[in-house]
């Protein structure tokens, strides 16, 4: 086997999360054949390539843990900060790079340099997926919706293409502490709950027919109404741009916004 | 002949009164706080604010933007609300502004509570009005959300203070740009009038700073800073007047935003502007850009505009403008230049420029790195050399950087319908063809 490292690049295929690809990140430096011969892989990726050998690493908490630390001590927690950001986007070069930056960060006197170090490619890519990250999370907070269930539970969906489950809700859990409060992440089937008065905690696998089909509470229909004319009624008629409003708020977000849900708007408009 | 008898009206048509008479206040930023949740209570702020949706007109729906009530003593001839106007009235009470901020917060639907106001029997009613809300929205229902609430020019300075330490950012309108324009279309206000809550928020908001320091926990004072907010097109001020005021507003009364507004003709008024081309939207478009030199990008309005210039290039922006007529310091090299020269070349904004200066540290720039960190290469081009090299061949030429600029290759913004002069073309010093 020793004789083909220098022939063929081994791929390390890690799961798609942040632990996933740290492990990936502990695997590759630990194979001990050089840099160049190893490369970092989402699974995501579906073609093989020629010359490469592919191995799976499991995902590790205490594996992953490790190089978290490291990078954190090392890095920087800016650095920190932006990997995970990155690792939240769909790219599939991501992995890789996160390798790259923090092979480079650590070989650095100062290693917390690493994080404005744009001239590097790798660490550029890392820095743009965290802008994107970071800017879906940010639209997240706001275009989330609740709705109220009969229990007084607030229910939002969501349908991200980044995994921007973790990023949004800290900033939801600060927001509502005293409220009972589930954020379900459809394309991902993840959801994060939060318990009144007791934090939050991210659950996977999650079967999200079993609570969207509860009943909403009898104030729901009430304040949904009093939503979507309030979001008429605010709208300047002489300044009217739906290419505008359509730049900044993008169909797919409109899915789950009852403001944009025509069919009860103009029904509501009849009863008046 | 139809008469119209006042009804009591429900929450859903109040609610559409009185935010339909709100919305042309144009701030509805949620910025300037960040604030956590003490842990009991409703609510956070975040220092870049929050967008919660967007309206048919493109603009952001931050907060419940709603007046107290929509019956006014004043008879400003822009206002929809003036008291002249026979429309139907309508006044919230605090308990029911209570319920549709939390109703509406809890659902994620807004970041806070955007509170402005008719003048209701005098300022001092109207401000007590504003306090009491607050006071029962903030204590009652420990909400730690954003709050903006408008000062009544003329309420008593005690009303104020105690309305300020309840709010996150408190604004005055001035609603025109000079007092002469104000003396025509609104002569009940006063310039005086407004100014003077603005610099008791000012002075407050500097001695609450001082608190601050000694007593951590001493509660805030408007934390997030005053907004004004001035009607475009309404009245015959030039741009360098407007820019002027601004700029005035920034440096004497540490405003936070100046808001520009094109003027909408609600009313039929004879001393009010026919707008045949709709609110002259371009114009204001340019001033948000002036407004943005002035307060990131170390300009002053004297550079900008003058006596003799006093308006804006509607071509142009204002930045590449300036630069066109500034050609003696350009090229800048983006490896070398300081901050504040990098943030004059038009197509590098402040945070490129911020990029810029700390990836040069640590290793050379090229075309390719600057475009990926967020240099707009087709207008920085012609203004930068990077390594010493231009990107391609240009000339450092007004008329050339002019042309190619506007070479159809850029969306001009809605407004601009004229095309530039048209000039004969010459088969030998025609500049696009003499690379």
């Amino acid at each position: 086997m020793s004789s083909c490292h220098y022939l063929m690049i081994r791929v390390f295929q890690c799961e798609d999360t942040l632990t996933g690809i740290m492990t990936g990140v502990y695997d590759a430096w630990d194979s001990r054949i050089g840099h160049k011969n190893v490369r970092l892989e989402t699974a995501c990726n579906k073609t093989m390539e020629l010359f490469c050998e592919y191995v799976w690493t499991e995902p590790d908490i205490e594996k992953a843990e490790k190089v978290i630390r490291t990078v954190k001590s090392r890095l920087g927690e800016e650095a920190f900060d932006m990997i995970a950001y990155a690792a939240a986007c769909v790219h599939d070069k991501k992995a890789d790079a996160i390798y790259r930056m923090i092979v480079l960060g650590l070989h650095l006197p100062d290693g917390t340099l690493i994080s404005s170090m744009l001239t590097q490619p790798d660490v550029r890519l890392v820095f743009e997926l965290r802008r994107r990250a970071w800017h879906m999370a940010h639209q997240y907070t706001g275009f989330v919706r609740f709705r109220e269930l009969e229990n007084g539970v607030l229910l939002s969906e969501i349908d991200a293409e980044a995994d921007v489950l973790s990023l949004i809700a800290p900033h939801f859990a600060d927001r509502l502490p005293m409220e009972n409060w589930i954020i379900y992440d459809r394309r991902r089937g993840k959801a994060a709950v939060h318990s009144r008065g007791r934090g939050y905690f991210l659950l996977e696998e999650v079967d999200g027919e079993s609570f969207l089909k509860l009943q909403s509470s009898g104030e729901e229909a009430g304040f949904e109404a009093l939503w979507r004319s309030f979001h008429k009624v605010i709208a300047v008629e002489a300044r009217v741009n739906r290419k505008l409003q359509m730049s900044v708020l993008p169909k797919k977000f409109r899915a789950f916004m009852n403001e944009f849900s025509e069919t009860k708007t103009s029904a509501q408009g009849k009863n008046l | 002949m139809e008469y119209r008898i006042e009804q009591e009206m429900d929450l859903q048509k109040k609610l559409e009164v009185l935010a339909d008479a709100a919305k042309y206040d144009v701030a509805c930023t949620s910025s300037g706080v960040d604030r956590k949740n003490d842990g009991e209570g409703l609510g956070n702020c975040t220092a870049p604010g929050i967008c919660h949706s967007f309206s048919a007109d493109g603009r952001c729906i931050s907060l419940l933007k709603i007046l107290f009530t929509n019956e006014c003593i004043y008879d400003c001839r822009y206002c929809m609300n003036r008291r002249s106007n026979d429309i139907p009235r309508a006044s919230f009470t605090p308990q029911e502004i209570c319920d549709l901020t939390v109703g509406f917060y809890r659902r994620n639907y807004i970041e806070g509570l955007f509170l402005s106001s008719g003048i209701i029997r005098s300022p001092d009613f109207t401000m007590e009005l504003l306090y009491q809300t607050l006071r029962k929205l903030r204590h009652e229902y420990q909400f730690q959300g954003y709050i903006h609430v408008k000062a009544i020019p003329g309420a008593a300075p005690e009303l104020v203070e105690r309305t300020g330490y309840l709010a996150d950012r408190m604004s005055v309108n001035l609603e025109l740009p000079t007092a002469e324009g104000l003396q025509m279309l609104a002569p009940q206000k006063k310039r005086s009038g407004m100014l003077a809550p603005i610099q008791q928020v000012q002075q407050m908001r500097n001695q609450n700073k001082k608190e601050l320091t000694v007593y951590r926990h001493a509660p805030r004072f408007v934390p997030a800073g005053q907004s004004t907010q001035m009607i475009i097109g309404a009245t015959r001020e030039n741009d360098f007047q407007i820019m002027k005021v601004a700029e005035h507003m920034y440096k004497k009364y540490e405003l936070k935003r100046v808001f520009y507004s094109a003027f909408i003709r609600v009313n039929d008024d004879s001393l009010l502007p026919a707008l045949p081309g709709g609110p002259p939207l371009l114009r204001e478009h340019r001033l948000y850009q002036a407004d943005w030199l002035l307060r990131y990008y170390g300009f002053e309005t004297e550079e900008l505009l003058s006596e003799d210039r006093p308006d804006f290039n509607v071509f142009l922006d204002p930045k590449c403008d300036w630069a066109l007529r500034h050609l003696e310091q350009f090229p800048v090299e983006v490896m070398r230049a300081d901050y504040y020269t990098l943030l004059r070349v038009p197509g590098i904004g402040y945070r490129s420029a911020g990029r810029i200066v700390k990836a040069r540290r640590l290793g050379s720039l090229d075309y390719s790195s600057l475009k990926k960190m967020g240099v707009v290469l087709k207008r920085a081009v012609y203004f930068i050399t990077c390594g010493g090299k231009q990107m391609y061949p240009v000339k450092l030429q007004e008329d050339y950087i002019l042309r190619n600029i506007l070479d159809g290759k850029e969306k001009l913004p809605s407004g601009v319908k004229q095309e530039p002069a048209y000039e004969q073309l010459s088969l030998f010093d025609d500049p696009r063809f003499s690379v």
